[in-house]
């Protein structure tokens, strides 16, 4: 059988391709002249190697080199008890090289692999002092190692190509993007560690007023991240993060063992953005007084009935259930269950609703979002992404790895230091162009549990995360992890708490199901893991109600609680009711 | 054999009365120490509905500082120190004959030992709170574990060992372990991969831990002790590439307790220097595909030799029983057997840890992790077994632990070789070895004897056929990294690219000489974990050994295959 590869592109159309959009896009952002070793060390190794490589007989047509310098500071607390605060510098490289052709190279995934198929990745080690002849010779290993791992990759990837069908999407493994100059100065990030040692001590004393509270910690973190990226197309960028994320936890046993647990936290960019002393004690109260009144709560049966999504549920329900599966390397991997891929402008959602992945959104409201950045892990810079627009199946997220109908990248290629970049979500919004008041939306839910006959319905408050399956092998399904549900009975009687339930579907029958949305809007921010590991992201979704929603038990322990009681404070008040 | 409350209370005045001075007994008690002893009370009262209680109930709290810093050709690549304070508790139901211990159920299964992290800060309640947790844990595991152990007995008939050994307690005063800094160590790590740069090598890094701490330990039998803990460790890697891709490394590395006690900085970079041109002279050395001979273990390769296959021998504790399965019936065989021969006749192996912590080696202790006094054993008298070092785990044939009784974080605690010596019956020197090791070549049509310096300690090897040899001896040693050709007239030829096939040495010393000073090396319980503890952890320890001449042993070598395909950058270092 021949096989046919229109697309197939030669190296010097990809070095006139890339010669052509410096010109058209010219050098963006300042370029600031501070000496900085690090940055040096990756122009001066990028362009000494990619000369020398040139001239294997598998030379790289493309070739990245990337290093995350991060400080991270901590401090945690519990029962009245602080911690040493910790600040810990490290250098994470990553060595990205591709060999063979845009149509096809080394990433190119292998079908029906055996076991350890892929190359390792190449380790990179990079000093923390800035002395940059050191530094080169860590990133010439990792270089070195990287090249021989992709022309052995390679080599493989090209026997699959001849042995296997043809593909069912037989878009290029790579596309170019525009070139990007821009090396930002960052400012360290100014942390009060005593203050800092102090309050989360102060707060963690708070739990001590719960005496069912078995279990809690106050922890604060902040990372002060500059990244660098240099890439053989004339990309080079060093931009910062600053991000910081106190929170509070409670743990308990329920006397049938199951174990509860509640955690608050704020995440912020910026210091003055987080919450001061009073409103952590708060936060740690509420935390507190929710895990007790869980502990009593009763268990739910599995149950099919309508329900509102609150907004931050809403929105995990969004991550998992849409946004994982409109990456784009998805939607061309054989493997993946491809929920969406054919549904580009057909309807998947309701009218009402849009979804855009904005990672150039750095707040909602007042609220900074974990999604936001200037550029992805490939260089390129972060775009809104209209994925759903009226209910209908606009785009996916890209990273530089082009799929059928969309053959670049919308700066979403992402990975964790030390995994190779796939397309990843930032910020992902849900919209609403029709929308009620929250009352209104509780009412039309009652109104549903009435018209289906039920018995109640659901209120799902808050979750702790999820996860889906978009394989082919396993179901299609996702599961949201609530922490606080309700049920929400037809006779007027109070709501009631109820605990030891997950929020379990199929994609495309959920999303069929939601009948209305409220014009508030919940934020979650959080850390997404997956095939390039874990990256922030946030998600932000107005209340919803969906007509009707499955819940199954929770996995549970069948550990007795605590035998003996637990030591208290003499001269701390216990909170009433607990 | 289950000790009376009364009992335990007459020991302990026992051993106040003892010990005597005990300036720390009426001082101020410290909030851990306080917490400690009111949740062991405390937990002693747990009870289960149709369950025995605890009748043994221990914490012991590993509480100190860490420093550790790691540096590439004179650049600091990482950094950090803190405090570390981490409990271990052990809840025991039954008695002293038939306990839950000594028992490891199906993959998952609960025990009765739980590892948790305290509050750096002394806050009493804080504390307790974590205790409290850990040991309810640890009961309601403990009680699991016993019945699966009662049930994987059902319908055995055999005579089974106690499961542990009664003691006397240990009350010591409280101690303060030493402060530790980072800045030390990030001079030394950045000076002595400093000296690496410049020498045309792929890599030449250093990493030093300084950790140094008080195990304070406190049970319902009765101990209240303080024992002070430490250990320095530095380690030095040098790697390059042979033009046939070959990739050749070499280490160096120093153990010893506390970081005064470390060599001076010239003694180590000469090291380091000795390093760098060893590993050098390898790039154009030739590979030794295949040997059938006499070798010669000198130095620090003896020291591995010993270590690699006697620890084993020495440890007398008993393999854990298992659930019966389809494939064995979960009693396995202890590896360690009185009256197997295992060296020459005239040769001895004393372990004594006592004598290593008044010397100053690494290692040596007064009392291990159990609150046992070390005793001085001689497990090989005459090269043959003659008695085995023991933890609290009973053997049949022996009458109580000597004190060896030590594990790394959750591990049952086993008694693991610490200050070893061993002594050949004839010694000879250096020189006569060299000399008797050509003439046993000349038997066996070689044209050279080879000599091993050194061997890839177990901890950095990535050979899976030795690291998975389970509790067992080893199937060969692990791969040596200095190995020269010695001919008759005296010049020397560097080989590389070697492994031993098939090791069964110790029987087959036909030479020694006499003993080398003792070398400290991080260790494990003999098995698997010595291969996963990392370069810079896990149990210090020390081994003095001579150098030997082995009648004849197999080994085979080969060369690299992926040489670099892009040359090392001008990174600026002065020419080393």
């Amino acid at each position: 059988m021949v096989r046919h590869r229109s697309r197939r592109l030669s190296p010097r159309f990809i070095a006139a391709s890339a010669v052509a959009l410096i010109f058209l896009l010219g050098v963006s952002g300042p370029v600031l002249a501070a000496p900085d070793p690090l940055q040096d060390a990756l122009d001066a190794e990028l362009t000494r190697t990619w000369d020398l490589l040139q001239a294997q007989p598998e030379a790289p047509f493309w070739m990245q080199l990337a290093v995350l310098d991060r400080w991270t500071y901590t401090v945690q607390a519990t029962h009245g008890a602080a911690g040493t605060w910790s600040a810990d510098h490290s250098r994470i490289g990553d060595v990205d090289i591709r060999v063979g052709s845009l149509q096809l190279d080394n990433t190119h995934k292998l079908r029906d692999p055996g076991w350890f198929s892929e190359e390792d990745r190449a380790r990179v080690d990079v000093p923390i002092e800035d002395d940059e002849g050191v530094i080169r010779i860590g990133l010439w290993r990792a270089i070195d190692d990287a090249y021989r791992s992709a022309v052995r990759q390679l080599i493989k990837v090209r026997a699959d190509d001849v042995v296997k069908v043809e593909a069912e999407d037989d878009s290029p493994d790579f596309s170019l993007a525009p070139v990007v100059v821009d090396l930002r100065d960052t400012q360290p990030l100014e942390l009060d560690a005593a203050a800092w040692t102090e309050r989360v001590r102060t707060v963690s004393r708070v739990f001590l007023e719960y005496p069912q509270v078995f279990d809690s910690n106050v922890s604060f973190r902040a990372l002060d991240e500059t990244n660098h990226l240099v890439s053989s197309d004339g990309t080079r960028l060093r931009t910062g993060r600053q991000h910081l994320r106190v929170a509070v936890s409670a743990s308990t046993t329920a006397d049938d063992g199951m174990e509860l647990q509640v955690v608050d936290y704020v995440d912020a960019a910026s210091t003055d953005k987080l919450p001061d002393l009073s409103e952590l004690e708060d936060m740690a109260r509420g935390v507190a007084e929710r895990v007790t009144q869980l502990r009593q709560a009763p268990t739910v049966e599995p149950y099919v009935g309508p329900a509102i999504l609150r907004g931050r549920a809403a929105a995990v329900f969004f991550h998992e259930v849409l946004g994982h599966r409109v990456e784009g390397h998805r939607q061309k991997d054989e493997e993946e269950g491809q929920t969406f891929t054919d549904k580009v402008g057909k309807a998947v959602l309701p009218d009402f609703l849009s979804v855009d992945d904005d990672p150039t959104l750095a707040t909602w409201g007042d609220r900074d979002l974990n999604g936001t950045y200037a550029y992805d892990d490939e260089g390129v810079a972060a775009q809104r992404v209209s994925i759903v627009d009226g209910g209908i199946m606009r785009g996916f997220l890209m990273s530089r790895s082009p799929i059928a109908g969309f053959d670049h990248s919308n700066g979403h290629g992402r990975r964790q230091p030390g995994s190779a970049p796939t397309a990843r979500q930032g910020n992902l919004v849900v919209s609403a162009s029709r929308s009620v008041s929250y009352d209104a939306l509780r009412k039309q839910l009652i109104d549903q549990v009435r018209a289906q006959g039920r018995p109640f319905g659901f209120i799902f408050d808050d979750v702790s995360g999820g996860f889906t399956f978009t394989g082919r092998v396993t179901p299609n399904a996702f599961n949201v992890e609530p922490v606080t549900v309700w049920k929400v009975f037809p006779d007027g009687r109070p709501d009631q708490l109820v605990r030891g339930v997950d929020l379990i579907g199929t994609p495309l029958t959920t999303f069929q199901r939601i009948v209305a949305a409220s014009d508030q809007v919940g934020v979650f921010n959080g850390m997404c893991g997956a095939e390039s590991g874990w990256v922030p992201v946030a998600a932000v979704a107005p209340d919803l109600l969906v007509s009707e929603i499955e819940v199954q038990r929770k996995e549970k322990a069948h550990d007795r609680p605590p035998l003996l009681p637990p030591p208290l404070p003499d001269d701390v008040p216990m909170r009433e009711g607990t | 054999m289950r000790i009376h409350p009364v009992a335990a209370v007459l020991s302990l005045t026992l051993s106040l009365t003892l010990v005597g001075a005990l300036p720390a007994q009426a001082a101020t008690e410290s909030p851990l120490l306080a917490a400690i002893q009111t949740e062991v009370d405390r937990a002693m009262g747990l009870r289960l509905p149709d369950s025995p209680p605890p009748y043994l109930v221990s914490v012991e709290v590993l509480d100190g500082q860490v420093a550790t810093a790691q540096a590439d050709f004179g650049a600091l690549s990482s950094s950090n120190d803190g405090p570390y304070r981490t409990a271990r508790v052990d809840v025991r139901v039954g008695n002293y004959t038939v306990d839950n211990g000594n028992f490891e159920g199906n993959f998952g299964a609960d025990s009765g030992t739980r590892m948790r992290l305290l509050p750096d800060e002394d806050v009493e309640l804080a504390l307790r709170r974590e205790l409290w947790l850990a040991l309810d844990h640890a009961y309601k595991g403990a009680t699991q574990q016993l019945s699966e152990k009662l049930a994987a007995r059902q319908g055995v008939t055999r005579e089974f060992d106690p499961d542990l050994y009664p003691i006397t307690p240990l009350v010591t005063p409280p101690v303060d372990g030493p402060d530790v800094a980072v800045k030390p160590l990030e001079a030394l790590v950045k000076t002595l991969s400093g000296r690496l740069a410049g020498l045309g090598l792929e890599e030449g890094s250093a990493i030093a831990r300084d950790w140094q701490g008080v195990r304070v330990l406190v049970s319902s039998e009765g101990d209240r002790a303080y024992i002070p803990t430490g250990f320095t460790v530095v380690r030095v890697e040098a790697v390059a590439r042979a033009k046939d891709g070959a990739r050749i490394h070499d280490t160096r590395s120093w153990v010893v307790d506390r970081p005064d006690r470390l060599p001076a900085v010239d003694e180590m970079l000469a090291d380091v220097d000795d390093l760098a041109a060893w590993v050098d002279q390898l790039r154009t050395a030739p590979v030794e595909d295949d040997y059938l001979g006499p070798v010669l273990f000198e130095g620090p390769a003896s020291v591995e030799l010993f270590r690699q296959l006697l620890a084993p021998e020495l440890s007398g504790t008993p393999p854990p029983e298992t659930p019966p399965d389809g494939f064995d019936d979960g009693q396995a065989v202890p590896t360690a057997r009185v009256g197997r021969r295992l060296l020459p006749e005239g040769w001895t192996v004393v372990d004594d840890p006592a004598l290593a912590h008044r010397q100053g080696r690494p290692g040596g202790y007064a009392t291990d992790f159990e609150g046992v006094a070390a005793q001085r054993v001689e497990v090989v008298e005459d090269g043959v077994v003659r008695t085995l070092l023991m933890s609290r785990v009973p053997r049949a044939g022996f009458s109580g632990s000597t004190g060896h009784g030590r594990s790394l974080g959750r591990g049952r605690r086993v008694a693991i070789p610490d200050a070893v010596t061993v002594t050949p019956a004839r010694p000879r020197s250096l020189g006569r070895l060299q000399h008797d090791g050509l003439a046993l070549a000349r038997h066996t049509v070689q044209p050279y004897v080879l000599v091993v310096r050194r061997l890839e300690p177990p901890a950095v090897s990535d050979d899976f056929r030795v690291a998975f040899s389970g509790d067992a001896p080893l199937p060969g040693l692990t791969r040596p990294t200095q190995v020269w050709r010695l001919y008759p007239d005296g010049h020397t030829q560097p080989v590389r690219g070697l492994e031993f096939v098939g090791v069964r040495v110790l029987r087959d010393i036909v030479r020694a000489a006499r003993i080398g000073p003792a070398v400290g090396v991080m260790d494990a319980s003999p098995g698997p974990q010595r291969f996963s503890i990392g370069s810079v952890s896990g149990l210090p320890a020390s081994w003095a050994t001579p150098a030997v001449l082995v009648s004849e042993l197999e080994l085979h070598g080969s060369g690299g295959h992926e040489p670099r395909v892009l040359p090392a950058p001008d990174a600026g270092f002065p020419p080393g």
